[in-house]
């Protein structure tokens, strides 16, 4: 098993070399993180895309009941007509990742907090993990919560209980957004009690 | 992206593609993303006379895409700003309109 470990290093250490991207902190890719809507038509390697999904897959859910299903969509006419149904992907993408939560599963294990809530929170806990992942392989990734979710599950052949969440667009970037603003810690940060001051030399 | 150039039909049942998705979005959206989504369909629809026949491409409805195109993501970070914007469009439209239909 140690010689399996230290493949798997080397495998992942050319994988990060190929990307052009050194290891990099958990807390830069937080910070450097930004939603693009400008991509490079060059296409993403699958072994990216696969690394992409393996980080979404270790993501925590509710109860480990790990509701999601991923739709890899490369076709471009369905990249295309998808786009053409979600009026929040703005710009083309050479790729794009559907997250579905599986809400009979949900229910069937997690009952109405599974179907009703943690099936969003834990496919919106999965997105998080892979927009980090495609940042630190160098990638860009926008996630698109405003498509017809009726027209995009006929496109695709989704079946009943399987319901999109989110769409993850993804593609080289060919912008550098600026960071948005932050809301203070002082209006959203509170000591032992809701309103009491959190101190903090962030600000 | 797409493979070959949408004729005026196609980019016509674009727009109307994305009006009606949009429409069902705008049911449970924040209430911003309704301007938005307009100014994108204006953005659109600037494009028309490139693909249908019998249309002249218009230089006021360009210049306004244009500013459309640079402000609209304002709506994520800058509501003030993205307010500013419309107005500013609006006010470009009123000029054009007047120059268009009150004079001679």
């Amino acid at each position: 098993m140690p010689a399996f470990g230290k493949i798997k290093a080397l495998f992942y250490r050319a994988l990060h070399l190929k990307s052009g991207c050194e290891r990099m902190d958990v807390f830069e890719a937080i910070k450097g993180r930004r939603s693009v809507r400008r991509y490079k038509p060059d296409s993403v390697p699958d072994e990216l895309i696969e690394r992409i999904l393996d980080a979404a897959r270790w993501a925590p859910s509710g109860g480990n009941i790990q509701p999601w299903k991923f739709i890899v969509i490369k076709d471009k006419n369905l990249l295309e007509l998808v786009r053409k149904v979600s009026p929040g992907y703005l710009g083309e993408a050479p790729l794009a990742i559907l997250v579905c939560s599986d809400k009979e599963r949900e229910y069937r294990i997690g009952g109405k907090m599974g179907r009703d809530y943690l099936s969003v929170s834990d496919c919106s806990m999965a997105v998080e993990n892979m927009v980090l992942t495609a940042y630190a392989l160098g990638l860009g990734t926008c996630i698109v919560k405003s498509f017809s979710h009726i027209a995009v599950k006929e496109i695709l052949e989704i079946p009943e209980g399987i319901e999109p969440e989110l769409l993850v667009v993804t593609g080289y970037p060919a912008q550098k957004p600026a960071p948005p603003t932050r809301i203070p810690f002082r209006e959203m940060v509170y000591l032992n009690k809701y309103g009491e001051k959190f101190r903090t030399s962030m600000e | 992206m797409s493979a070959q150039r949408p004729t005026g039909n196609d980019y016509l049942f674009e727009i109307a593609l994305f009006l009606a998705t949009s429409a069902q979005g705008c049911l449970n959206e924040p209430p911003l993303y309704g301007p938005f989504r307009l100014l994108d369909a204006l953005s659109r629809l600037a494009d028309f006379p490139d693909y249908a026949t019998g249309l002249n491409s218009d230089a006021f409805l360009k210049e306004i895409k244009a500013i459309v195109d640079e402000k609209k993501f304002l709506v994520m970070y800058d509501v003030d700003g993205f307010k500013r914007a419309i107005d500013g469009i609006v006010e470009k439209f009123a000029k054009e309109a007047k120059k268009r239909y009150l004079t001679k």
